[in-house]
Order: C-alpha cells, then structure tokens, then sequence
C-alpha cells in the first residue's frame, strides 16, 4: 500500500482521511478498504523513509491536522515503480499439487476434488457477479478490476476443465 | 388453427418477398413471359386456323341463314323464340361470271350502302357499295382470290336471260357468314338492289336471302326446326353457321401438336426455372427456416409459408401473363387477331400453368419444410471434396482457377443438376424449335419431298382436251399428271374416305413414299398415314372399296407423305379406276421446274383460259408456328437466364468464404474471377451442350411424331442444320458466361469479410 | 421460488443420443437424468464436445432422443412427433441461442410478436407484450430497425425478447453470450438474471463461468454424462454497505 499511498500524494498532499477517502472512491468496493491506522502507519514509514514529509496546518476549532506530500526522492521511487513490470498470476498452484498428489496417497478422488474446486470457484464467481452489480456502473476502476478477476477466475475454470479431461 | 398464426405466417411471407424484390420480380416475369407466349400462341393457332370464329365475331354474323322462294317477313321471324336479330331478307339471284373464255358461277347478293348490323360483310381491300356508282360490286375474298380479281378490276355478268353486264370491283369483303370459295360454290358479290334488278330483272329466278341471328347458338337445330314451320314449305335450303365453321376450319391437328408440345416444354421449363429460384432461396433460407421451426412453426406450416410465398409469386406471374396475352391480342395482334382466345384454352392454360408451378414449389417447400430445427451452427457450405470433375482437370494441369471453380461447380449436387437442367431444357426446346423452324423451310422449298410434287392443279373444266398439252407448252411445266379424285366407301366404316387417281402405272406420280414402293402395277396403291390409321392397316395388306358403285380392291405397297385430309387420302393409279371413273380426267397435277413460281406459272396459264388453283402447302398455315418458335425462344432465354442467375448467387454464397481465403492465398482478382466464372459456366456449357444434343436427337423424330400423329405421315421432321445448331449453342453459352461474369466481378474485385455470418 | 407442489418444469430419465456418422456410433449424450424444478436457473457446463447443446436441443425436442424419457411441465414430450413438439415450444419453451438467429428480413418487432401470434394471441396483445419487453430490455427505439442494423447484444436482447413473449414455461438458453463481447455479456446477463427473479425457469448452457455464476445450480457435463451436479452455495452475505474484498476473494 506504501506506493498506492506515494502515488495519491504525488498527485496532491493529502492528510490522511483524505487518502482513504480516495482511495474508496476510485476502487469502490472492488477494493479492500483499509483501516485509517493502517494508513497512518503507512504514512509514519515512507516519512521515515524520506519519501514524504508533513506540515501541519492549523484548523479552526479542531486540533491541527497533518498533511503529507511527496518528495523527490519520493518521486524517484513512484518512477521506479511505474517503470519495471507486474508480477503476473502465480505459476505453482496450491491446488494442482493437491490435485495430483492426494489421490496418490488414496485420501482423494480427483474428480471429487475438481468438482469442489469448481463450486469454490463458481462460489467466488458468484459473489463477484453480485459485487458487480453492487458497483456503480460509471465507476471504470472498479468495474475493470471486477472484471480482471472474473476472467481470471474464468481461467482457472477453463484449466480445470482441462485437468478434468486429461486426468480425471 | 387459429387465426393469429395465420397471421404470423403472412407477416413472415411478406417480409421474405419484401426482402428480395428483384429475384422476385424475375420469378413472376419469366412465368408472366411464358404465360404470354402460350396464350398468344394458342390465339394465333385457334384464329389461324378457325377463322369463321373471328369473322363472325367482327360482321356480328348471323347464325342461319334461310333461302327461301319469296322474302318472309322479318318480323315475324324476329318474334320466334330465341332470335335475336334478323338480316335482311336479301335478293339473291344466280349468274354467270366471265373472263375471258372462263366462265364462272356466281351469286349475286343485293346488300344496302350502308351495311346492316348483322351478317356484315368485313370490307378487307377497297370500300364497300355506294349509291354513286352502281355499277360497282363488292367480291367475296376467297372468290376473288380463286378467279383473280382485283379492286379497280372489271366484273362482267351474263344474267340468266343472256344479257352481258360490265360492272366493276369496288372492293374485297369477308363474310362469317359463308364458307370459303371453292369449298362453298358458287362464289358470292354483293351488289346495289338497282344492280341486282337489272342484272336479273325476273324474281322469279332468284331467291330471297334471310339471316337469324340466336340467343344461343346452341339452339340452332331447334330454331331451325321452328323457322321451316312458321315459313311453312317456303324454306328451299338453310345453311347454318355449324356448316360455315366446319368449311372454313384448316387442319389443325399438326399446328395443334407442335403448339402443345412448345406449350408442355414451356412450362417444364417454367417449372425448372421455379424449381430452381424456390430451391436456391430455400437453400438460403435453411437458418432462418430452422429458427421458426425453434420458435414453433410446424414442419406443415413452413410447407404453406413456402408454397404461399412462392407461389403468390407464380400466380402473380400467371395472371401479369394472362393480362399481358390478352393486351397483346387486343393491341399488338389487333390486325391479324380478330377476337381474344375462347375460354376453354385460356382456362387450360391458366390452370394448366398454375398446376405446374404448384409442383414446381412444392418440392423445395417440402424440402425447406424437412429442415432440420436447429439453427445454432451457421450454416457452412459443404466442404468441397474435389469432385472427379476437378481431379481431371487436376489431371490434365489446368491453370488453378478452372482446378478450383470446376470443384465449386458439383459442391452442391442438386443445386448443380438443377442448373444443368435448368439450362439443357431451354436449350433442348430451342433445337427442336430449329428443328421444326428446318422442317418449315423444308416445306417451303422443297414441297415435293413433301408429298407435293404438284404445285398446281389445272381443272379442264369448260375445256375436254388439250389441257395436258397447253399446260406442258410451258417452259416452267415438267410434267402433268391426269387424275381424278372420288369418295370411297370402306367398309365397316361409316365414312367415306377419299380416293385420288393419279397418274398411270407407266407414268406414275411422283409420290414422296416413305415406306415401301410406290405403284407398279394395277391392284396396288399408296396410302397416307392418315388412311393406315383409320383403317387400321399397314403396308402389304388388301383392302376393299366401293367407288361409284364398283368394288375396287386394291394392295397397299407403300406409304406415302400426304398433307391433304388429315393424311387420309388412299392413292391409286388411274388405270385402276373403271374407265366411267376415270374418264376423263377431272384434273392434272402439274410439276413444275425446280425453282420456278408457282403464282408466275398459274397467271400465265390462267391467261389462256385454264382453270389452275395452286396447291395449298401446310407450310403456309404453320407460319404461325415461326412466331411461336421467336416468342418462345425468348421465354425460354429468360428463363436461362434466371437459372444462371439462381446458380450464380447460391455460388457466391457458398463460397463467399472460400474466396477470402483464396485471395489470402495470393489468387489475384482475375483469378477468382475466372474461378466464379468457371463454376456457373461449367454448368451452362455442359447443360447447353446436353440440351442441344437431346434436341437434335429428338427434334425430327418428335415432328415425325407430330406428323404421324396428324396424318400427314412419319418422314417430314428435319434436324436442324449443324451451322445453325453450333452458333446457337454458342450464342447461349456466349451470354451465359457473360450473366456470369457480371456478378463474379463484382465479387472478385469486393473486399469480402472473413467473419462468420 | 422453488414450489415444491407442482410438477417438476423439466424431467428427464436416462436420456441417451447416439447420432450415426459415417455409420459409426457417437454417443452424444449417455443416459442423463435431469430434474428442473419451475423458477430454477440450471447452468449446464462442460467442455465442448460433451453434450451439452444436444442435451438442451433434445430438451426442446429440436433433436430428437434417440433412447430415455423428457417430461416438459409434468407431460411426456419424447414421444411426440416433431409437429406436436412445434406446438409444445410455442406454448412452453424459449430459446435463445448463440448466434442470435433474428429472421434477418423481419423488422424487430415483427421478430417478436413472431412466437406470440404463433401461440395464437391476438395481434393487439401481441404488440403490447412486445412493447412491453421492448421497453424492459431498453430496445423501444429499435422496434422498426432491420436486426442487422443491432449490435451484437441489441441482437442478443432481441433474440431474448423473443425467447419470452409467449412467457414460456422453460427458457433454454444455448451459449447465449459466447457470441458477445464482455460488456455486452453483461447486459445480458443483468437481463436474464432479472427475469430469473421474476420468477423464470431457465436452463442455460454455458462455457462462461460468469453466466453460470448467476445460475442456482450448475450441471457439469463430460462426455455425454453428469459429472457434477450441484447447487450453488448462496451469495456469501456481507453488509451491503461494506466493500467487497475482490483481491481477497481471489486468494
């Protein structure tokens, strides 16, 4: 979250609920919505870091509030993470070392394991259907990220099927 | 069933139709076109050869006519039951026609400057009698024709008390009203009443003339039956328009058969084209068919959607062709048509043609019907296999394009044979369609090699001797044959049959023997298959007679072509016949030099006093048929035309896939082109192709047929001559490449989607 | 949603197809029973080739069944004859199918009002039903356009109209959204989830987990037979006010 949190900084100092607020609002609820002590722990690191620093600023009839925004440094490091590539979907998967090691030790049959994996899947696909249509339609972040995960999840299903032909 | 699903499948027909205008149009105009050419065809034959009907008809004739001593009174011949109107009475007084030497009977008929409303002569050349000059006659076509008078022309009489009488033609006129001249003697004029008085001033020796014209035509015997009552022992002979209609009626059985049988071809022909438009759009349609039958229409219902499309289609077709025929009748053909065709062959037709293309759409209709309900898959073209077809010219290294269009071609194997058909029908009905316009040409210019070696006939009539060497003294005249003609009885028969003696056993008559020999000696005789047929025996058999009372029996050795009397002539040779019958001579064929005129030679002989007709050739009649043979030919091209366009369209539907990928393939534009084009041609060449050799096979043979079946004889059918057949089946696989060519283009040079549809 | 009083909507015993090609056998489907209870979404899944569009085919008696019983609305349906079988569709089944099959010269509504004229409805209400599922699935605009004027999903939404304007008993639905693209699917799917609310029966074969992730219960296929049939575990409830955690859900 440090470089979610860099980022919404770079565009504009913020103090903390504001980000929170920010973020809430571009990921709707396709977005894990984190605590605002997460995000002040956050906050305190990349200011150690140097990668931001604060000012407070006086209010009227409230305690003087804190506001962050972004270094050069800080800048360097958000270049650096918008230049080098994502990590794609993981490569070893929990559940083919399940699928085809447990039936060797008898304590599974595949196709039993296959069809629970799908309705775990379809579960998942289930409430994503449901939290699309949750989200707010003109919300494009929220929705694509909905989408991403559902044709992921997609995926998963199709190599299952293709795990249910070769070796169920 | 209800009527809102009536609705439903009105509401799909007529999206369907809305949705493919032009081919639709193309369906009604080809059964329009047929439609037309066959009921002009049968007008043209029914008036060619009946023409009583459309004098009458125009003269608003009378139905009997009444001789009678003394005038009746109109009146109360008006007042019988079942007359209508009533002509005249007209004075009618018999005399003597002179040219030159000649001496012909004639009726003199008075008639009124202004012609009567019934039983009206129809003048055809100069004008009718007019009180300014009386001394003016009007002459009777055919009278006129057989004597050779002329409008402008003199006419002089000799009345019964001798007296002589210059009068003048003032015109020819038409009449329903009696039988032509020489069938119907004595010939008729009609003159001014003043005219008439003073040609014949006795009324004793004259007649009155009286036509009645019936309610019903039907009732004539019956009205006939009463007038002699009510004129009580007055009447002296009655003729009736029952008699009228049978004198003037011509063979037209031969004419009848050819017509049938451009009809029958027509209309398989018709049928293929529908056949094959309602195939190629069922074909199309196979999605949209299979998604009604998803969405609950009934296998029985997508039958009656197709039928009641296509066929609304036909049937607009049919009546555009029964309204176009009538139009053209009533308009085009005013001159030579005098009235519209009688109902019964136009209900033949019209319900003959609506039969065909119910057939015609049923068996696609059934087909769409059968299909399958399953839309899912779009519907692929069938993966071409390379047919033998392609592999030969795999074989023989063919450039790719001719390799890929020749598979294209049998891709689809009904569509194909459809095609093929489509095409080889037409063009088999053009062959015959020469072959009978070769068989025409050959009647016209070589009658002797049909039954007509004599092109004249000389009467001796006032003249006993000498006749034969006055006509041979002309250098066109080869020879003369004397003969004489007398009606047979034949036993078993209730029917005379006519006989003709003709030339001798040492000179016999140049017959056209088809089969066996002509006459070698007494006893022996040919007969026309006319003759063989009603008395049901062939060559080699005996056969007995009476003629004039003496029994002849006589072999019969060989048939001969015989255009008279249905072919129910038996010829002999005139040393046959007792000297009583056969001296002398009633008249003497003459033969005339090849190449010589007819008409030329009988005017120079006519100037020395003979009596010369000129043998009718049935070619003559049948001219009508070369106007079939033109309309029929281009109806027949149309619905080529639309097959083409039919195959056309299904294959660059089918391989409107293929092509993109060709052209990804790196064919070039005039390759595919030449590919579409090689596909549709393939079919045209080889439907053309079979269509001309079945023509030419078939054509004499069913005009010998034709022939056979009219009397006339086997032997008269001609094929048409090779030249003539190469450049036609040139010419439509010309054109038929060229229909293929414009949409293949078009095809060739679009940027074709690779989606699927 | 589920009564449990009245006859199942679709019932089948053992159905087999064994279509003949090229005079070797190919057993299509092998013995299925299938119980669809009325207003239940069954998705029917598997991979291609294991018989799931001949099952719904047969189900709407497009194919026949070449051994097995089909019950439509507690009736015996494998017996009838592919007439008697029209006439159950228009009175009981909808289809929708992947490519749409709009009849291309028909205007839209005329696509429509098609099955409800067919079922013998009046043409008054038939054009107010039509009007009325026009307006449902926002296609109101496109009642006079030709369908090849419509996108894909206009199509689609057409094609469903269609499918309900004789309110059928059963939807079948093969691959309705394996033509569109994803937004489009979307629509499609709000769509046929909303009439599922309403209470429709709807048996739809599926390759895409988001279409059967609406459904109540998901039927796998393989090779012609049953392999997985199950009810789906209802919506795991969280507050609606509360986000949803997709990168969580996604493990």
């Amino acid at each position: 979250m440090r470089l979610h949190l860099l980022a919404l900084l770079a565009k504009e100092p913020a103090h903390g609920y504001e980000l929170k607020q920010a973020l809430e609002q571009i990921f709707g609820n396709a977005y894990p919505s984190p605590n605002i002590g997460q995000i002040y722990v956050t906050l305190g690191r990349l200011e150690k870091d140097g990668l931001i620093r604060s000012v407070d600023v006086e209010q009227s009839n409230r305690p003087n509030k804190k506001v962050y925004y972004c270094t050069a440094e800080g800048r360097e490091a958000l270049d650096e993470w918008a230049d080098s590539p994502t990590e794609g979907p993981r490569v070893r998967d929990e559940f083919f070392m399940k699928l085809v090691l447990a039936p060797l030790t008898g304590i599974a049959d595949r196709t039993v394991l296959i069809n629970r994996q799908r309705r775990h899947y379809l579960a998942i696909m289930r409430d994503l259907v449901e939290l699309a249509q949750q989200t707010d339609q003109d919300n494009r972040p929220a929705q694509l990220l909905i989408e991403g995960a559902m044709l992921h999840l997609q995926a998963d299903l199709d190599w299952l099927e293709r795990c249910q032909e070769d070796l169920a | 069933m209800s009527h809102s699903t009536t609705v439903a499948e009105i509401r799909w027909v007529r999206a369907d139709l809305r949705a493919r205008r032009a081919q639709g149009l193309l369906t009604v105009l080809a059964v329009a076109g047929i439609v037309t050419a066959l009921i002009t065809a049968a007008t043209l034959l029914e008036d060619g050869t009946n023409p009583w009907r459309g004098l009458f008809v125009r003269g608003n004739g009378a139905h009997v006519w009444i001789h009678t001593k003394d005038a009746p009174d109109p009146a109360a011949l008006r007042s019988l039951d079942g007359v209508t109107d009533v002509a005249g009475p007209y004075r009618s007084a018999p005399a003597t026609l002179a040219q030159g030497g000649k001496k012909t009977p004639v009726a003199l008929q008075e008639m009124a400057a202004v012609l009567p409303a019934v039983g009206r002569p129809l003048v055809r050349e100069g004008r009718w009698l007019d009180p300014g000059s009386p001394d003016g006659v009007v002459v009777e076509r055919s009278f006129a024709r057989a004597t050779g008078l002329r409008p402008g022309g003199a006419f002089t009489v000799i009345g019964l008390n001798g007296a002589t009488h210059s009068l003048n033609v003032v015109g020819l006129a038409e009449s329903g009203d009696q039988g032509f001249y020489p069938e119907w003697a004595p010939g008729l004029a009609w003159t001014l009443e003043g005219t008439l008085d003073q040609v014949e001033p006795a009324l004793g020796r004259s007649e009155s003339v009286t036509g009645l014209r019936l309610a019903d035509p039907d009732d004539t015997s019956l009205i006939v039956q009463r007038t002699i009552t009510k004129l009580a022992g007055q009447v002296q002979r009655v003729s009736t328009w029952r008699e009228v209609q049978a004198s003037m009626e011509l063979d037209n059985r031969l004419l009848g058969v050819l017509l049938g049988l451009f009809g029958v071809a027509g209309l398989v022909a018709a049928a293929l084209a529908i056949a094959n438009a309602t195939g190629g759009r069922v074909l199309s349609q196979q999605r949209d068919i299979a998604t009604l039958k998803s969405l609950g229409f009934t296998r029985r219902q997508v039958v009656r959607m197709l039928l009641a499309e296509h066929g609304t289609l036909g049937l607009a077709g049919i009546a555009l062709g029964v309204l176009c025929g009538r139009l053209i009748t009533v308009y085009a053909l005013a001159e030579t048509v005098v009235v519209p065709l009688s109902s019964a062959p136009l209900l033949a037709i019209a319900f003959g043609t609506v039969l065909v293309v119910l057939v015609a759409i049923w068996l696609p209709a059934w087909r769409g019907g059968r299909t399958p309900p399953i839309p899912a898959a779009p519907v692929a073209p069938p993966r071409g296999h390379l047919s033998r077809m392609a592999r030969l010219a795999l074989l023989v290294r063919l450039p790719p394009a001719l390799v890929l269009g020749a598979r294209d071609a049998f891709t689809r194997r009904l569509p194909a044979l459809l095609t093929t058909f489509g095409l080889a029908i037409p063009m088999m009905m053009i062959t015959i369609g020469l072959g009978c316009w070769a068989t025409l040409d050959d009647f016209e210019r070589h009658p002797e090699q049909v039954g007509q070696a004599a092109a004249l006939t000389v009467r001796p009539g006032s003249l006993t001797s000498g006749v034969a060497n006055t006509a041979l003294a002309d250098p066109d005249v080869v020879a003369a044959y004397p003969g004489t003609e007398a009606d047979a009885l034949v036993p078993g028969q209730t029917r005379t049959v006519r006989t003709r003696a003709i030339g001798t056993i040492t000179d016999p008559y140049p017959f056209t023997v088809v089969e066996g020999r002509s006459y070698h000696e007494r006893g022996e005789a040919v007969a026309g298959q006319g003759l063989l047929d009603l008395l049901n025996v062939r060559i080699g058999d005996r056969t007995r007679l009476t003629i004039g009372g003496t029994p002849l029996i006589v072999r019969i050795v060989g048939r001969v072509l015989e255009p008279e009397q249905d072919g129910e002539v038996l010829s002999v040779p005139l040393d046959n016949l007792a000297p009583k019958d056969a001296l002398p001579p009633r008249f003497y064929g003459l033969v005339l030099r090849q190449g010589a005129d007819p008409a030329a030679v009988r005017a120079r002989l006519q100037a020395q006093s003979l009596e010369v007709s000129q043998v009718v050739n049935p070619a003559d009649r049948l001219s009508v048929i070369r106007v079939i043979i033109i309309a029929l030919v281009g109806v027949l091209a149309l619905l080529g035309l639309g097959n083409l366009l039919t195959a056309s369209a299904l294959g660059l539907r089918d391989h409107a896939l293929d092509l993109a990928v060709l052209k990804a393939m790196g064919l070039t534009p005039r390759q595919v082109m030449a590919t579409l084009v090689t596909g549709t041609g393939l079919l045209a060449v080889i439907g053309v192709g079979a269509g001309a050799v079945a023509g030419a096979l078939v054509s004499s043979g069913l005009i010998d047929l034709q022939g056979a079946a009219s009397g006339i004889g086997a032997g008269i059918g001609r094929s048409p001559a090779p030249a003539t057949l190469l450049l036609a089946v040139l010419t439509v696989v010309g054109a038929a490449l060229l229909v293929a060519l414009i949409p293949a283009r078009r095809a060739a040079r679009a940027r074709i989607p690779v989606t699927p549809r | 949603m589920t009564t449990a009083t009245g006859p199942s909507a679709l019932h089948t015993v053992n159905l087999v197809k064994i279509y003949q090609t090229g005079g070797l056998p190919v057993h299509a489907v092998r013995g299925i029973d299938l119980l669809v209870e009325p207003g239940e979404f069954v998705a029917i899944m598997g991979p291609s080739g294991s018989g799931k569009s001949t099952l719904v085919h047969m189900l709407g008696g497009l194919d026949t069944r070449t051994s097995g019983e089909i019950w439509v609305d507690g009736k015996r349906a494998d017996t009838l004859n592919e007439s008697a079988w029209a006439i159950l569709r228009r009175q009981k089944i909808g289809f929708v199918f992947q490519f749409f099959n709009l009849v291309d010269n028909m205007t839209v509504a005329d696509n429509v009002e098609l099955p409800a004229l067919l079922g013998g409805a009046p043409a008054k209400h038939a054009r107010e039903r039509r009007q009325y599922l026009l307006g449902e699935l926002g296609l109101t605009d496109k009642a006079d356009a030709a369908p090849a004027q419509l996108s894909g999903g206009e199509q689609q939404r057409v094609a469903l109209a269609r499918a309900l304007a004789n309110q059928p008993q059963v939807l079948l639905a093969d691959e309705p959204t394996g033509n569109l693209d994803s937004r489009n699917t979307r629509d499609v799917l709000r769509l046929i989830g909303e009439v599922h609310r309403q209470g429709q029966t709807i048996v739809m074969v599926t390759h895409d987990a988001r279409v059967a992730g609406l459904a109540d219960r998901v039927v796998t296929l393989l090779d012609g037979q049953i392999v997985d049939d199950g009810l789906m575990a209802p919506v795991r409830r969280r507050p609606k006010s509360g986000a949803g955690d997709v990168v969580e859900l996604h493990g």
